[in-house]
């Protein structure tokens, strides 16, 4: 068994699904972009020495089809470097790395990029050809309900109210702001050259512009306007817009090295990957998956809650992240420091790599030595992966 | 001179401009709405939505509005905006430009002056008008300008109400009028009245006359307003808002306003004294009690014990109460009568104070009209023709006139001091007796000017049923097969809501035997209130609560095979629906050859509501349509969805445009037809078209390719998000599942083609297996009983 380190980690900037920057921009072109610049941060790393490319994708069809890391290691790397896509839905980010880690840990490969890209803005989130199995969906229709059901449900049996869910959301995007204001994403964000066509008026434009920014945190939100904002999957619910984690675009990419490789280029690894597991719960509250897979990746960890100095949960929803947040008995101020998905965006599939880079860029700031990453998964399941940092 | 119009300029976009040019919109003219540029408000930046915010605003109150005025959201895309400083250079390109400006004559005048600048020679102009003599608006134009100007005369809301009156001045050219009234009647579905510029034209002369001659007979015969809006409503074939409540929709100080218009500008008005507004109407406009506009008027809407109650106003005392319902031994005479003819006399023969008030009221009206020919109209039908589409009078007042009998009214007018015109007593002299009648087979009226019979102008393209209702070919107790000539029979049911039961399924199969053995083809049309409601629901509730198992199967077997029956017949078969064309009626549409809809049809399959599935081929023919509209190898689950949600929500169609949007009616077969007055004979003229092509039978499907079991299971999820979300019941979910199934073809395990039959077998297993069931009981029930849906 050899440790497998990882040493550095790029992102695009969360785009809003539909009306921002790239809402005409596949996700393999965001990862080319990524992973080209991220190869170039290791100093000494020349592209061809990458073992493999494991992306995530929760929608892996249409421009996310025709197994796309293929395409996306080909392009950023060579002809020679292979990809693999992997979907685990809202766990695919974090499934990637944490294949990528145990692939180099059982001297499978010395070197291997790993992470996730989404679109939601190309490729719609139930596919262009929904087709549940039919005995499952006769007697147990509800196993497919759409998420902003489960939330509700969550919510209900939880007994979160709007109010609560309002002011966590609102929360999120005062932390968000203060982050980006005081610079915490600039390192991470790689910024992309947008290239689009469109018809405006008969007449074809060719537009090129830069997207280097989160799009998604609003400094003019406040309680009275989320409070304002209707529930839109319950008649008298309170899940709404203002309380969900956005639609978003983007890619984010880590890179991963065995101790041999390390040694060789001589780089300082960043952190490790203790361990990462995913457990199921029942479909219809699949927002309590982390409750059932955080313990247990502590349990293989060995470590204990109030060892973990830093969580980034992601927030699908404000009030099952405040209902995971209260089974678990997290502390608030551990957990999403720099805002999280209500503000920022969860781009899918992406999310796990984007929820690493944040976790242990901030664990190095506060000089925490372990970060918890966990997210719940549609059709019911949860993630968790335990880094151990170095600073 | 030919003229074709491409663009259309409204100027003025108040509640009437903004409106018409929705209607344009809905026929598909480009329209450029104008209003007065508004004032600088610095939070907007760009200066054009600056300037144009006023006519933005008022097109968007418009198109807020309910009932819509436009016939599907997407025909707003025809309508640009502008305003008067910026953008009246843009009429140029237009070759109608109609102004709806505020009714100042000086406020026109000065716009007029303006489009003379822009204007194109030859271009059409006209006002809309209510009030203001278009003669003196065309006073000081050129002559060009004159030549094309006329009065064009919308009745508010225009989509919906058909009255559009046409007035022309000295100098209007004969072809304007001539292309107005042709183009308002076939383009726009209006009835086009030629008027002639006489203060408040016909239609607001007689109605306000009529308004104001029933608020003194009120007075003179100490009736209550409930009793007068009892006596002046359905009862005799005016609208349910009678007198009273159209009086509060109007707004009493419009109503009093247009009466001392004409008092002031009609000096020799023989009946002129009817137009002084009683005190007691000044007291209440004085008291701002003007109708809906400020919360009372005649009526006053008030919650009681949780309920909504309108009481009346008491005159003289002007305090609001709630009264019993009236009741007249005339009222029950009137009920009892076979036709409206018959209604009338014995409205008019009554002993009670009902009888007293008919008898003053109409020969008064008609005292009044006829002494209107010629001052108002040369020609008497135009003066029924505005009454009935602008005021909804079944029948106008000559035609009422004509009911109860030329003869015996004017003897009747004599007894009550009601003297009529001497050209009345001229035509008596003759030894006519009526001012209707049908020679050479069309319908005349009497030319007062050559004092003889002539044929009402373009009544060949206004085929009335009642009129051909001595050419019966075959009739049970509730349908009429009629000729219609040329080969074409048309079958019309006369039931209550024109619902669909036994007898009805009968006249259908008749009809298509007979039309097979003896005629080239058949329209199903009627021109009843609405085309149908639907099956005969008590009948269908009576047969579930026995539990009658074998007779519900059978009933719904016949209705299967009588949908059928319409599409594989011998001969075309084209429905014609308008109003109302719900459950089994849309499911008999949805079989047609060809469907030749009016605009105004409001078609849907709304069977959920009662707790069942539509089962007369509807079903079967929503999964015949998906299936036509998925190409093979795309995925079917969205067109599928598409037609699954229109039964399963029950969605109605708010205009036939959007029926088309919804894929009820079909592109390319079916059609509409904006003056539902033409309705009939366009749908001969397309049985016709059918036969002219070569109409053979088709062949039954057997192609039809459903999905099974994967669509199926994401219907599944689909239903039950509406579940968990609480948009729908637990028993809205048993029936969207039976629905989900028949329309996938049932859980079959890949995409399998299957035969019509095989569907119908379906659809009758599901509507057997939901007819039965409590709940769908109690839906059924609830519609019968208060006509609400009941969600359970």
């Amino acid at each position: 068994m050899q440790d497998a380190y990882l040493v550095a980690g790029l992102r695009t900037a969360i785009g809003k699904a539909k009306k921002g920057g790239f809402r005409n921009t596949r996700s393999d072109d965001l990862a080319v972009t990524v992973i080209q610049e991220l190869v170039r941060q290791v100093p000494g790393l020349e592209p061809r020495q990458v073992d493999d490319v494991i992306v995530g994708t929760a929608v892996p069809e249409a421009e996310q089809g025709l197994q796309m890391a293929r395409w996306i290691a080909l392009r950023s790397l060579g002809i020679e470097v292979p990809g693999v896509t992997i979907n685990r839905y809202c766990g695919s980010g974090l499934e990637a790395i944490a294949l990528a880690s145990a692939k180099i840990s059982s001297g499978m490969a010395d070197c291997i990029v790993a992470g996730g890209a989404e679109s939601m803005s190309l490729v719609p989130t139930m596919g262009w050809k929904t087709a549940p199995n039919y005995s499952l969906a006769d007697e147990h229709a509800e196993y497919f309900l759409g998420m902003g059901l489960t939330a509700e449900e969550v919510a209900r049996e939880y007994h979160i109210t709007r109010e609560e869910s309002d002011a966590f959301a609102f929360q999120s995007h005062q932390r968000a702001l203060a982050a980006m204001a005081a610079g915490y994403f600039g390192e991470e964000i790689v910024p992309v050259q947008v290239q689009e066509v469109t018809v405006e008026k008969d007449r074809r434009i060719a537009r090129h512009y830069v997207v280097s920014t989160d799009e998604g945190p609003r400094s003019d939100t406040s309680m009275e306007a989320l409070s304002k904002l209707p529930p839109v999957f319950r008649q008298e619910g309170q899940v709404t817009a203002g309380n969900s984690s956005q639609t978003s675009d983007g890619a984010a990419f880590v890179v991963l090295l065995s101790d041999a490789m390390v040694k060789k280029l001589n780089v300082k690894p960043w952190a490790r990957l203790l361990t990462c597991v995913s457990a199921g719960v029942h479909p219809r509250i699949m927002g309590m998956g982390p409750v059932e897979a955080v313990p247990r990746a502590l349990q293989r960890a060995g470590l204990k809650l109030h060892d973990v100095g830093i969580i980034e949960l992601n927030e699908a929803f404000a009030c099952q992240a405040l209902a995971v947040m209260r089974s678990l008995d997290l502390d608030p101020d551990r957990v999403n420091p720099n805002g999280g998905a209500v503000a920022l965006g969860h781009p899918l599939g992406c999310t796990g790599a984007i929820l690493t880079l944040k976790a242990i860029r901030e664990a190095r700031r506060r000089k925490e030595r372990y970060a918890l990453v966990t997210a719940c998964i549609g059709g019911g399941q949860g993630i968790a992966g335990i880094y151990e940092v170095f600073s | 001179m030919k003229r074709i119009i491409q663009r259309v300029a409204v100027l003025g976009a108040g509640v009437m401009g903004s409106r018409i040019a929705c209607h344009f919109a809905n026929i598909g003219v480009p329209v450029l709405l104008l209003d007065r540029p508004a004032d600088a408000v610095p939070e907007m930046p760009d200066p054009a939505e600056q300037r144009n915010r006023l006519v933005n605003e008022s097109l968007q109150a418009a198109l807020r509005s309910k009932p819509s005025p436009l016939f599907t959201a997407k025909r707003s895309r025809f309508i640009t905006t502008g305003n008067f400083s910026d953008d009246l250079p843009r009429i140029a390109e237009c070759d109608w430009v109609i102004e709806a400006v505020v009714e100042r004559a000086e406020v026109k005048s000065a716009l007029y002056e303006q489009v003379e600048r822009f204007r194109k020679p030859g271009t059409l102009i006209s006002s809309n008008t209510s009030s203001i003599p278009i003669h003196l608006l065309a006073q000081g134009r050129s002559d060009d300008f004159q030549q094309h100007f006329c009065g064009t005369h919308f009745f508010n809301p225009p989509r919906y109400l058909r009255l559009l009156e046409i007035i022309p001045t000295p100098q209007t050219r004969a072809d304007v009028v001539d292309f107005l009234m042709h183009y308002g009647d076939v383009f726009l579905g209006k009835e086009t009245v030629r008027c002639k510029d006489t203060p408040a034209f016909i239609a607001n002369r007689i109605g306000v006359y009529s308004v104001m001659h029933i608020f003194h007979l009120t007075e003179e015969l100490g009736l209550t307003i409930d009793e007068v809006d009892f006596l002046t409503g359905p009862l005799i074939g005016r609208p349910k808002s009678a007198t009273y409540r159209t009086a509060d929709v109007i707004g009493l100080d419009t109503l009093a306003n247009v009466a001392r218009f004409v008092y002031a500008s009609c000096p020799n008005d023989e009946a002129r004294q009817r137009f002084v507004v009683p005190a007691w109407l000044d007291q209440l406009i004085g008291n701002q009690w003007l109708g809906d506009k400020s919360g009372q008027g005649f009526y006053r809407k008030e919650k009681q014990n949780g309920k909504t109650v309108y009481p009346s106003l008491d005159l003289p005392a002007l305090q609001y109460s709630l009264k019993a319902k009236p009741a007249f031994a005339t009222a029950d005479a009137i009920r009892r009568a076979g036709n409206p003819g018959e209604a009338l006399q014995c409205a008019v023969s009554g002993t009670d104070k009902a009888g007293e008030f008919y008898r003053r009221f109409f020969y008064g009206l008609f005292s009044y009209v006829s002494h209107r020919i010629p001052e108002i109209s040369d020609e008497l039908f135009w003066v029924d023709a505005a009454m009935n589409a602008g005021f909804g009078w079944q029948q106008g007042p000559f035609a009422a006139w004509d009911a109860i009998g030329l003869r015996r009214a004017v003897e009747g007018m004599q007894q009550e001091q009601y003297a009529p015109a001497p050209w009345v007593e001229d035509l008596l002299r003759q030894g006519h007796d009526s001012f209707y009648r049908w020679g050479n087979n069309a319908k005349q009226y009497y030319d007062v000017s050559v004092r003889s019979y002539r044929p009402v102008p373009g009544s060949e393209s206004f085929l009335l049923l009642e009129d051909r209702s001595g050419h019966v070919v075959w009739r049970n107790s509730g349908c009429r097969l009629i000729d219609l000539g040329d080969g074409v029979v048309n079958l019309e049911w006369q039931t209550k809501m024109n619902t669909i039961g036994g007898e009805v399924l009968e006249g259908v199969n008749q009809a298509i035997a007979l039309a097979e053995r003896d005629f080239a083809g058949l329209v199903i049309s009627n021109q009843g209130e609405n085309f149908s409601a639907g099956a005969n629901l008590a009948l269908i509730l009576m047969l579930a609560a026995e539990q009658d198992f074998d007779e519900l199967e059978r009933a719904c077997r016949m209705f299967q095979q009588t949908s059928l029956r319409i599409r594989y017949s011998a001969v075309p078969v084209v429905i014609a629906p308008h109003q109302l064309t719900l459950g089994g009626g849309c499911e008999f549409t949805l079989h047609a050859d060809a469907v030749v809809a009016a605009a105004e049809t409001y078609m849907g399959l709304v069977e959920v509501g009662v707790g069942i599935i539509p089962a007369g081929g509807g079903t079967k023919e929503l999964a015949v349509r998906a299936a036509d509209a998925v190409e093979v190898g795309l995925p079917e689950l969205p067109v599928l969805q598409r037609f699954f949600t229109l039964a399963a929500m029950g969605k109605v169609s708010t205009s036939a445009l959007e029926a088309m949007e919804m894929g009820l009616l079909r592109q390319g077969v079916d059609r509409y037809c904006l003056n539902a007055k033409r309705l009939l004979a366009e749908a001969k003229h397309q049985v016709l078209e059918l036969v002219r092509r070569g109409y053979t039978k088709p062949r039954p499907r057997e192609d039809i390719r459903v999905p099974g079991r994967s669509v199926l299971a994401a219907l599944f999820a689909g239903i039950e998000a509406m579940v968990f979300g609480r948009y729908a019941s637990e028993h809205d979910r048993l029936i969207a599942r039976k629905l989900a199934y028949v329309m996938c073809g049932g859980d079959l395990s890949v995409a399998t083609p299957v035969s019509e039959q095989y569907l119908l077998d379906l659809e009758r297993e599901a509507f057997l297996s939901l007819v039965t069931t409590r709940k769908s009981m109690e839906r059924m029930q609830s519609i019968l009983q208060t006509g609400k849906p009941l969600r359970n």
